[in-house]
This record gives structure tokens, sequence and C-alpha cells, in this order.
């Protein structure tokens, strides 16, 4: 039985509103970046398929994949696309689109990018102790610990070479805030408002 | 008749070209920058669809230059300045010593006595070849080349004192010298794309990693392993090849355009592994196969080969792995698998980048972005400086702008 | 001409140490040449003024026993009028031959007997020969041209010519120039950037046509009538209208495949919404594409189809990417879909299709399979795999699905789908090929009133057959060039460069008939076939056979040769059973005479000789080149160069064997749907022709064993010593020939 397909409202709709997401029209389905993505192992569908089910009109099979939250921006594809399609912008704007249309495709992106975000928010710099404490413990405290414990390793070895002053739970002791607080947090706010996704 | 038509290429478009204009009565100087005429064919095994060896025709068309004095050859030459206009060129030609003179007999004593060896052009340097030498078996005009890096040193003597006719002429120079033309045919063809440039491919990792050119060579019983396909790591046999279209082409990074004949070229090197070896499995991964009009009956024949299969998947990276192996990553656009598949021969098939988009021609002319020349008063691009295009479209276009030229100087 | 002839024998290149020179200057005695000279290097300017110093004391024919005939052309060359023979002492006796074999003597003698033979032979070929004296037409030769076909290679070609300054007649059987290009809206983009669709530019082609004073057009007109030859036909057309002409470009175009045949598959005709680009076209071009809200184009829709046209078609891509285009201009919102296999946009054309792309244009990629169309609400749905989605897809709400059918050569008796038919019975299937090749044989533009036929022979789906990859422009009929998608599917910006190309190759066959010289592939060649008419017994052997149908009949069935249509490859030579067709340089006597002067030693000396007739475009270079590259073979081997195989005369081989040479050999090309002859039916003529010969060898009493025909190709030089070591072992199986000694 054939499926209903290649409705053109969603592929007008992400044309129209997600950045860059008219490139996704250039697309000649060679696979080149679901290859490149050093994430291929992880990702469900990777860019290729996603531009194809895009163009017929699957709404939500794009919506809800992970994979449009996994993109860590290397920019493999995007520099090598034989089409030129900025696939790093639109995999991000796929993401925006999606989190302001009340979408979460992938929790854990979302959680990781909220404790990202609140460090930043709060001190104006990534603490490497505090992101992850606080993306754990968004687990539950129970959850969370259990996690923690599961990564003790990786910790020592980066309290060992310095890379992380030792905290014994997220804001104890408090992380140094940068000079020129108020200015940042103004921008940020500013930066905010204009965006079309809410945060992550 | 008065004026000249000058012909710069001696490949397929420029030789037709020529020719078509001598026969019909015309003067014409042909140019070429090589030691010898036929230019990238004279390298092919064997052309699509026929399978049949490009000297067959290459034979006839010498036999007509042979024969024909209307024809004025300049071999090892470039043109380096046009001056005038339409109806009234003065052409520069460069013209680079051979240090070798008429009375050559390719008696192969030269060959003999010099020690030194140079990478072997003529087999894009896959093999080397003595540094006195004749350019390949076939070649015309049947002459031996001495090259510049002997010259000056005792081998080059060895030559001179080996050679029992006096054809070696080592203070030969390079000359300059004008012609006059009514009008200019330029048709100095393609090179291979630089594949290196595609990192991914990672070209220079294993010598069993070859470009599509490099095949032909190696199928060719002139070629450095004597015809039969091997692994140049390790000179065996191999099991399992893979081809790997618009490896540079249809790419905005790379050659934007479709090099067009990129996928027969390799449907054909599929039928070379598969004639040469009966065990042999060979992969072709590509995007779309252009196998355009009469063509698809071949492509149709390889498709029926069971050992011979297709997978729509632009290769993304290419590794080398465990047991000489090489490792290709790719995602099948069909099944939307990833896959990794490991080849022991790999055939990057490379495509065609315009001569004029590598130097351009010393006149004021029009090229597209991809270095394409457009059509101009007087000066006519011809063949792959033109578009891409297959042996049988270059014929067709050298004798259409032999035409053309022959309009500009017909009747002065 | 009186001959004063003599013989140049060349010591270079190691041969004065090989071979006894005072053995061939008695051969050459023998052979009535008497004046020998040698020197050590008979190609050098030393060598050359010694022989000039002679041609200028009245020497004016000359055997050189040197290298091959291949190379030292120049040096060797003492103008048209002095005739010279080349035997190939170095390539064909001292490169190929051992020095000596391993603990006997008798080596330097096998050798020593193999140049003797070349210099007997070529003795006997310098005897035989004389200067050709080219042909000359009757009437003044004509330079005009014919064109046919008044579609965009027509207008290109008749345009090209003018402008050289030739008269040209241009005949449409339309009312109106044009062709397919009069019915079509826009071009698909040609010129950078390659985005832009472009207007077919028919109008200025039709001014600039009407301006030319040196065209002349019939509208409304048709060829009635085609007699005569290159340099000399004489045209009558439909109106009544004659003119002559030496040349003739036939670019009668294409026919779009008939949708009816894909009622089945493609619904076409069970819905007015399911219609054809050539039909779309005609929308496009009278301003008809508004309104339209979804639009899918049916790729291959025929083409790449065993059942329908196996071939692509060439240019259905690219026109379909230019309509998608075109809706997309008169709507922006419409949902355009293309369905595809392959997309095919060659060369810069990769840009139309990014182009397409970038107006919004869908790419859908589907199987082998056709996709369903059918009707629902009004409105057509399309039900087809989508490769890339992995599943089956439908796709509604369309107003309109375009089949992007192929192109055909313009010949309305092609039968389609059964010239291959792979499904079916092969027996049938090859009637129906033949029986639907006669038919298009049989009709014709042209009309040429010519014994084989009034069409251009055709190959493979009626296109007109031609040496396609190196050559062509090659049809099977002289002065005759086929251009533009009458000869293969091509877009227009090609069928230009085509006609451009077409017009050049008339201008040159006219040209070639006046100066009464040879064209492609022997151009420049003074020879040609004369027949000495008493002795024909009217078998029409040659009539049938000459693969150019150069010679036509009387109603007596006597040949009237034709020789401006002749390409001198000699396959009426080697047909003629009663041996009457000679060229002045090149004959039956010639050659018989040649083999009959082979010194064959008697049996008790078991030194065998075997003749091999080597096709002188393919084998013989592979036999030099093998020879240069060190491959060694048996000295009891001598080559006989001939001008095709098909002009090998079976009295030749008669002639060898009742001589007492043991075995002959043929060596030619390929032959087959991939022919390789330059004169198209040469080798397959032999072959048919050797096949034959049990019966004369019968009658013999001799094994058939002894004779035989190998395929070589000119870069299979290593097979060359495999071949002859190979029917060596044959031979001496076989035994010495009975008719040594008689």
């Amino acid at each position: 039985m054939a499926t209903k397909a290649y409705d053109k409202s969603f592929r007008e709709e992400v044309y129209q509103n997600v950045d860059s997401g008219e490139d996704v029209k250039l697309c000649m389905q060679c696979g080149v970046c679901g290859i490149t993505c050093p994430l291929r192992g992880e990702m469900t569908h990777g860019p290729r398929q996603l531009w194809s089910l895009i163009r017929a009109g699957k709404r939500e099979e794009v919506m809800n994949s992970p994979d449009i939250m996994l993109c860590t921006s290397c920019y493999s594809c995007k520099v090598r696309c034989p089409r030129g399609v900025k696939v790093i912008d639109v995999m991000h704007g796929l993401a925006h689109y999606a989190l302001e249309q009340g979408i979460v495709p992938r929790k854990e992106t979302a959680k990781f990018g909220k404790a990202f975000w609140d460090s930043i928010y709060k001190t104006g710099r990534v603490d490497e102790t505090e992101v992850p404490m606080r993306y754990t413990m968004m687990a539950g405290p129970i959850h969370g610990i259990f996690n923690m414990l599961e990564m003790m390793d990786i910790g020592r070895a980066l309290l060992a070479h310095k890379r992380m002053k030792f905290k014994i739970g997220p804001g104890l002791p408090p992380s140094k805030k940068i000079r020129g607080m108020k200015g940042l947090k103004k921008m940020l706010d500013k930066a905010k408002s204009m965006s079309p996704g809410k945060e992550g | 008749m008065g004026q000249s038509i000058l012909v710069v290429g001696g490949g397929m478009s420029g030789v037709s070209a020529a020719l078509e204009a001598a026969e019909a009565g015309y003067d014409v100087v042909l140019v070429e920058k090589n030691p010898y005429l036929g230019g990238r064919v004279a390298q092919l095994h064997q052309y699509f669809p026929k399978l049949c060896p490009p000297y067959c025709g290459l034979e006839i068309n010498f036999k007509r230059i042979k024969s024909n004095p209307r024809i004025k050859l300049y071999t090892m030459s470039e043109v380096t300045g046009i001056q005038g206009e339409a109806g009234n060129y003065k052409v520069t030609i460069n013209q680079q010593p051979r240090y070798v003179n008429e009375r050559c007999t390719v008696c192969g004593k030269c060959g003999e006595a010099v020690e030194a060896t140079i990478p072997n052009p003529f087999d894009y340097g896959l093999g080397e070849i003595k540094a006195a030498y004749l350019p390949h078996e076939m070649a015309y005009p049947y002459r031996y080349v001495i090259d510049p890096s002997i010259v000056e040193t005792e081998d080059g003597t060895k030559a001179k004192e080996a050679c029992p006719y006096d054809a070696v002429v080592l203070d030969d120079t390079a000359k300059e010298v004008t012609e006059e033309a009514g009008a200019i045919v330029w048709a100095a063809g393609w090179s291979p794309y630089d594949i290196s440039k595609v990192e991914y491919y990672n070209f220079n990792s294993s010598p069993d990693i070859i470009s599509n050119v490099q095949m032909e060579r190696l199928a060719a019983s002139g070629g450095p392993t004597g015809g039969k396909i091997v692994k140049l790591s390790n000179g065996e046999a191999p099991k399992k090849v893979a081809f790997i279209q618009c490896a540079g082409s249809r790419d905005v990074n790379h050659l934007p355009f479709c090099s067009t004949i990129c996928c027969l070229a390799s449907l054909k090197q599929a039928t070379y592994v598969r004639e040469q070896l009966k065990d042999a499995e060979v992969t072709i991964y590509f995007i779309d196969i252009r196998a355009m009009d009469r063509n698809e009956d071949f492509y149709t024949k390889v498709k029926a080969d069971e050992k011979i299969s297709f997978v729509k998947s632009k290769i993304g990276l290419i590794e080398p792995g465990e047991n000489g192996m090489l490792v290709l990553e790719g995602e099948n656009t069909t099944t939307g698998e990833r896959f990794k598949a490991e080849h022991d021969l790999v055939v990057l098939a490379t495509g065609m980048q315009p001569n004029t988009d590598l130097s351009k021609i010393p006149a004021d002319m029009v090229y597209d972005e991809y270095g394409f020349v457009q059509a101009a008063e007087g000066i006519f691009g011809a063949g792959t400086v033109r578009r891409p295009g297959e042996v049988h479209v270059s014929v067709q276009d050298g004798t259409s702008a032999a035409l053309k030229a022959i309009q500009v100087v017909a009747g002065r | 001409m009186d001959k004063n002839q003599a013989c140049y024998l060349c010591k270079g290149c190691g041969l004065g140490e090989a071979l006894d020179f005072e053995n061939l200057e008695e051969v050459l005695g023998e052979a009535g040449i008497s004046e020998v000279k040698t020197h050590d290097a008979l190609c050098s300017p030393e060598g050359v003024a010694l022989i000039q110093g002679d041609v200028d004391g009245g020497v004016n024919a000359m055997l050189i026993g040197a290298c091959s005939s291949r190379v030292k052309n120049d040096e060797f060359n003492f103008g048209s009028e002095v005739i010279v023979e080349r035997a190939s002492l170095r390539e064909q006796v001292l490169y190929c031959s051992e020095a000596e074999y391993e603990g006997e003597e008798e080596a330097g003698e096998d050798r020593q007997m193999l140049a003797a033979d070349y210099l007997r032979m070529s003795a006997v070929k310098l005897t035989k020969s004389n200067v050709p004296v080219p042909f000359q037409l009757e009437l003044e030769p004509e330079t005009a041209l014919l064109v046919v076909g008044g579609g965009v290679a027509g207008i290109n070609a008749a345009l090209a010519g003018a402008k050289t300054g030739v008269q040209v007649y241009l005949v449409e059987k339309e009312a109106a120039l044009g062709g397919f290009l009069g019915k079509m809206a826009k071009l698909a983009p040609e010129t950078p950037p390659y985005q832009e669709l472009e207007d077919t530019g028919l109008t200025e082609l039709v001014a600039q046509v009407e301006a030319d004073d040196k065209i002349k057009v019939y509208t409304g007109t048709t060829v009635d009538k085609t007699e005569g030859a290159p340099g000399n036909f004489t045209i009558t057309l439909s109106g009544g209208d004659s003119f002559r002409c030496g040349a003739i470009v036939q670019a009668t175009g294409w026919l779009p495949y008939e949708p009816e045949k894909l009622a089945e598959e493609l619904a076409y005709g069970s819905n007015p919404g399911i219609i054809t680009n050539v039909d779309m076209e005609a929308k496009a071009k009278a301003g008809d594409l508004g309104g339209l809200n979804g639009v899918a184009f049916i790729q291959c829709a025929g083409s790449r189809d065993q059942n329908h046209l196996p071939y692509c078609s060439a240019v259905c891509c690219t026109v379909s990417l230019k309509q998608a285009m075109m809706v997309k201009e008169a709507n922006p919102e419409a949902a355009v879909y293309v369905i595809y296999k392959d997309i095919r946009t060659p060369g810069q054309s990769e840009e139309v299709y990014r182009e397409a792309q970038r107006k919004g244009v869908v790419f859908i990629r589907r199987d082998e399979d056709y996709p369903k169309i059918s009707e629902s609400g009004g409105k057509l749905a399309i039900e087809t795999m989508d490769m890339t989605l992995n599943d089956t897809v439908e796709i509604d709400e369309l107003d309109m699905v375009v089949l992007a059918t192929g192109l055909k050569p313009n010949n309305p008796k092609v039968v389609d789908a059964p010239l291959v038919a792979l499904g079916m019975d092969q027996e049938a299937a090859k009637k129906l090929a033949a029986e639907s090749k006669a038919q298009c044989d049989d009709w014709s533009v042209l009309n040429l009133q010519y014994r084989q036929g009034p069409n251009l022979p055709t190959l493979k789906y009626a296109y007109p057959d031609s040496h396609f990859i190196c050559f062509p422009y090659e049809t099977r009929r002289t002065g005759i060039y086929a251009a533009g998608t009458v000869r293969r599917p091509m877009r227009v910006s090609q069928a230009v460069e085509d006609a451009t190309g077409a017009a050049l190759k008339a201008i040159q066959a006219a040209h070639a008939a006046a100066e009464g010289v040879a064209v492609h592939p022997r151009s420049g060649d003074m020879s040609f076939p004369e027949f000495a008419m008493q002795r024909c017994t009217q078998c029409k052997r040659c009539t049938e056979e000459c693969p150019f149908g150069a010679i036509n009949e009387d109603e007596k069935a006597n040949p009237l040769p034709n020789p401006t249509r002749c390409r001198r490859c000699g396959v009426c030579m080697g047909a003629c059973p009663e041996r009457i067709i000679s060229f002045k340089n090149y004959s039956v006597d010639m050659i018989g005479s040649m083999i009959k002067s082979i010194d064959v030693p008697e049996e008790d000396e078991e030194k065998p000789r075997v003749i091999v007739l080597a096709c002188e475009n393919d084998a013989l270079p592979a036999i030099d080149m093998a020879a240069r590259k060190g491959h060694k073979w048996s000295p009891y081997i001598r080559f006989i160069p001939v001008r095709c195989l098909g002009s090998v005369n079976l009295v030749w081989i008669a002639d060898a064997l009742s001589s007492g040479i043991d075995g002959v050999m043929l060596f030619g090309c390929r032959h087959g749907e991939d022919y390789q002859c330059h004169f198209i039916k040469g080798s397959e003529l032999a072959n048919v022709r050797m096949s034959k010969i049990s019966e004369t060898l019968d009658r013999l009493v001799l094994e058939s064993d002894r004779v035989r025909v190998e395929e070589i190709s000119f870069n299979e030089v290593d097979r060359v010593p495999e071949i002859i070591a190979e029917f060596m072992e044959t031979i001496e199986e076989v035994g010495p020939n009975p008719y040594k000694g008689f």
C-alpha cells in the first residue's frame, strides 16, 4: 500500500522558516553528508534522508528526528557537500524550529543545552565542573548521583590534569563570575529575543 | 589558397580539424605540445562502446597527415602569443628542443646507452622510462626524444655516441617561430582533475588508489604492466575492484559540471577487469549513471554481468584498512544503510578539467566560470575546451570548428 | 609509361650485419631488377640524395628494401610520378627472426630466404604497378550542396556551407522552415551561467537564410529522385525542379516515440491530463501553462526500455528540466515533480539541474517499473517507488502528468521494440529485426537511384550506419552525410555543431570528386577500380557486395561503376570470380603473382611456407609493433599487406596452395555489430567467403585447416606471435602441401 507523500506544505514551511531551509532543494541525494559526519553511528537518518523526508512532506518524522539536535558543528559535511548545501545551518535551523514549535526531538541535548546556557547566563563562563554536574543532576538526585559515579574515572583524570576544579555539588562552591557580567547578560537577553528558538 | 588555418592541439579534435580543413583544400599549421600526436586518446586502451583500440582510427588519421602536403606540423610546441584579428593573425610558437633530428631511425641504440630514467609521462607517472625514449610504441612522429635532464650529463654524451646516424643533437635549443594565419582552432584538450584535492579520498595514501586515466595505462599492452591489471602495491591481481564515480565532478567545491565521459569510462574499465580476472568482483559507486544515447546499450550489457554491481552512493571516505585492503565508506541512498566496504583496488573516476581553465588562450577570449571557451570571431574552440565530451563529439566538434575557420579564410 | 626500375637496399639498423647483400642482389637480378644500390643509412639525407640523383637521372620506379612502409614516408617520397615499393626488411625480417637457432647453422639461411622472398614479391609488385591517373567526371564537377531537412540542423548546414561561398539548395517538406525548433517554446540554458531559458533563435536563423543569396530554399517540397554520384548528383524535386549538386547533407531529424504505445504502462490516452513532452512544448509555446498547480514529469517514458526504445534519447532530461522551469515561472507556487531513473545532464547542463532545483522542482528517483497513473477526484495521482525513501509513495493533486517520450530517427518505417526485444524468441526477434531493417532501408527521403536501394543503409535502431567513434560522419553512401538527430539522439546545440561539420564533409566530398581522388579513409588516393567489361559474366557480386553502393547495374546486369562514390577498398576486386576488376596499383594478378614468386623449398627440406594476407590498417601495424617489441616468430611466414580483407580474392588462396604454400592466414579486424573495418563490410565479407572455401579445398584434395581467418586488433601486439605459433603447429600436424614441386 502506497503511503501518501509529497504534500508540499511542509517543504514550503521549511524553505520559509528554517535557517538556510531553501538549501534543501539543492540536494541531489548523493549521501556524502551522512558519511562525513563524525556522529554517523548515532544518526538515525542523517542529513540526506532528512532532506528527502522534508521534500516528501514527512513533518512528524523530521521534527521528531533526534538527528537534528545531534550536530556538533564540525563543518565537515558543509565543506564537502557537492551541492554546497549549508548542512549545519539547516540542521541547527531545524532544531531551533522544532523547539520553537514545542517539539523536543532529543531531550538529552535540550537538557545539556540548558545546563550550558545556565552556566553562561549565571557566571559568564562554561565551568567544566558546573555544566556536567547540572546536566547529570537533571535526571533527578538519585539517577544523577549514579550517573556521576559512573563517570568518576573521567573526573579523576580531569582533576589530575587540572582541567577541572573539585566541587561537591552544583554551585558548591559557586563559580567565579566574569567581570562585566551585567553587560554580557544584556547582550544575551537581546540575542535571545532575536532568536527564533528558545534555548539550546 | 591564401591564408592558413592554425590548429592548436594534436588530440582527437585538433587532428580532425586539421585534416578536415586540409582535405577541403586549405593550408593548415598544426601545433602540438607533446612530442607526438594523438593526445589523451593515444593513452587509452580501448574506446567505449565498441571496445576497440584508439590507434585503429589514429593510424588512418596519421596516414592522412603523412600523405597531405598541406599540413605543417610542430610538435613539442606551444602557442605563446597571438597578435592581430580575424583574417590576419600572427601567431608566436615556442618549440622546445627534442635533441633528436630527423635522421633518427628508431634503432633504439641511444635508449640502450643511457642509464638515467624519468617517470613515464605517457603512463601518468606509473612507470619509468629511459631518458632517451620513444614516447610510446605507436608514436607519430616516429622519432626518439631526449629528456632535457640528461643533455648536459654523461648520459647525454653516451646517447650521442651510441647513435650511428648522427641524430642526437645535444646543442639543440628552444626556437621561437611566427606563423601567419587567418583563423585559429583552439583544441588544447583537457587534463585529469588533480584528485588529491578531494582530500577524503586520500589518493596518495595507497598505490592501490588510482585514477581512471591510470587504469587505462594498466590495461594497455604498452603500459607499465604490459597490460596486466594488478595492484601496484604488490603486483598481485585485485579481487575486489571499486569504481568511484563523480570523483571531483558534479561538485561545487571541485568541478561543478558533469565530465560526461566518466560513467562510460568506468563501465568500460569494469569490462577490462572482468575480461582479465574471471573471479574479480567489481562495484561501481554512482550518483546517476549517465550512459547517453546509444551508449545505453553498453550499460545494459555491463549490468548483465553478475559480478559487476552498482551501488547508488557517493563514497565519502577511503582509508587504508587491514591486510592491504582499502575501506570505503558511503551511504547507500536506496536502502539508507551507511556501509563500510573493503576493496583491494580503487579506481577514482576523475573528471575532465578543460586545459583552458589551467592555461588561457593568449588572446582576448571569453570563458564560462569553469574555464570552457565561448564562441568568438576568428578563434574557435573545439572539443573538450568547449565542453566535456566523448571521442566522437570531439571529432564532430573539430570538423565543425574547421568549417568555421574556413568561413574566415575562404575567398581571402 | 616506360618504367626505369631500380632497387635501393639499406644496411642500417643492423640489416648490414644480418643479411648477405650479394645474395640479395642476385635475387633481385633474377627478378628483373639489375640496378641495385646499397647504403648504410638510406633514410639519411645522404641516402635520399643518392636516390634523388637517380630519379633526376630517369629512375621512375623503385624498390626500397629498408624499414616498414609505415615509417620514413617523407624521406622516400619522390613525387606522385615515381612509384615506390617498400620491402620491410627491418620489421618483417630482422626484428622478428632469430639470428641463429641454438646449435644450428641454418637460422641465417632461413632469415636470408625470408628477405629474398620479400624482395621477390616487391619486385613483382613494382613491375605490375602503374602510376594512377585520377578519375575525371565527364561533366564539369559540381560543387553545390543539397541540404534536405529545414530544421535546426538543416538550416545550420545550409548557412555554414553558403558562408564558404558554395551554392546551397535547402529542401524542406513542410510549408515553412524550422522543423521541431519551430515547435519549441524555449531552449534549455546553453550559455553561461546556464540558468536562463533561451529563445530558439529560429526567426534570426530563417532571416539569415532568406538574406543569403547563395541559398535557394524549397519549402513544401520533397526529393523525388537522387541520381548520379559525388560531384555530379542530379536531384529531381517533387515540384518538378531539377538541379545538379556535388554532395548532400541529410538532416531530416527525428520523430517522437508514439505515446499510444505507452497506453498500457502509462495510461496514455485515458485522461487529457496525461500528455507528452511534445504536447507540453506546444502548450508552453501557446502560453498555456497558467493555472497549473501540480505537474509531474515521468522520465524515460518508453526510452531505456527493452520493450520500447532500448537506448537513451539523450534530450528528455534537459527537456523536462526546461519544461518544469517553465511551469515554475508561470506559477512559482506549483508543485512540480520529476520522476526519474537517472538524471542525465552532461557537461555544463549540470547547472541546469541545479537551477531547476533552486526553482523548487522536486526530484524523485524511481526504479525500473513505471509509475501507476490514476484519476482521483478530478485530479491525477501517481503511485511510484521512491528509491530514496525506499517506499512506494502516492503523489496526488496533479493537474498534469507529462511523459518524457524519446526520439526515433525520422523514418516512418521504423519498427521499435522488436528490433531488440530481449524477451522474445531469438529466431523470431532476428526475423523481425531483419524485416524491419529491410523496410527502413527501402524507405528514403533521398530516393537514391542506387542498385543497393534508395536509403542510407542503417545500423541498429534505424540510425544510419557509420564508423561512429572515430569517423562519425561516414555513412555508407559517399558524399551523403547525415547530420543531427537523424544520426543519433542529440540536443539542439549539438545538432548545430554536427550540421556545421557535416557541411564541411560535403564540401570536401565535392572537392575530392572534382580532383578525382578518394575521400576517407583512403583520402587522396588517385587509384580507382577499372573493369575489363568484355570478360564480365553479369554475376552481380560486385554490385551486391560493394559496402558503399558505388556500382549500379544496367538492365542486363552489367556493372556500372561510379568512381566518385568509390572508397577504393577493393571489395569488388575480391568479389569478382572473373578477376576483371583492377586498380592501377593493386590487382588480382599483382598479388597472385607476388604469391607465386615466393620460393617454395622441396618437401624434404622441411621448410614450410605460410602466407599471411594482412589488413594494412590494423594487422600490419600490429605486426610492425610486435616485431619492434622483440617478438620472434617462424621465419617461414610471409606477410602480404592488402587494402582490406574484403579485397582478398579467393583465387589467391588457390594460387598459394597450388604453388606449394602450406598454409594461408588472413589477418583482419573485428566484424559484426561492433565492427572495426574502416570499409564496414570488408572483414565480414572475407569471413563469409572463407567459410565457403572448403569446397575449393576439397576440389584440390586439401585440408581446410590450411586456411584460417584471424581477427586481430591494432593493439593485440602480443597475440601476433601466439597466433603464428599456433598456426605453424597446425600446419606441421597437417603435413606438407602435396602440391609442392608441381
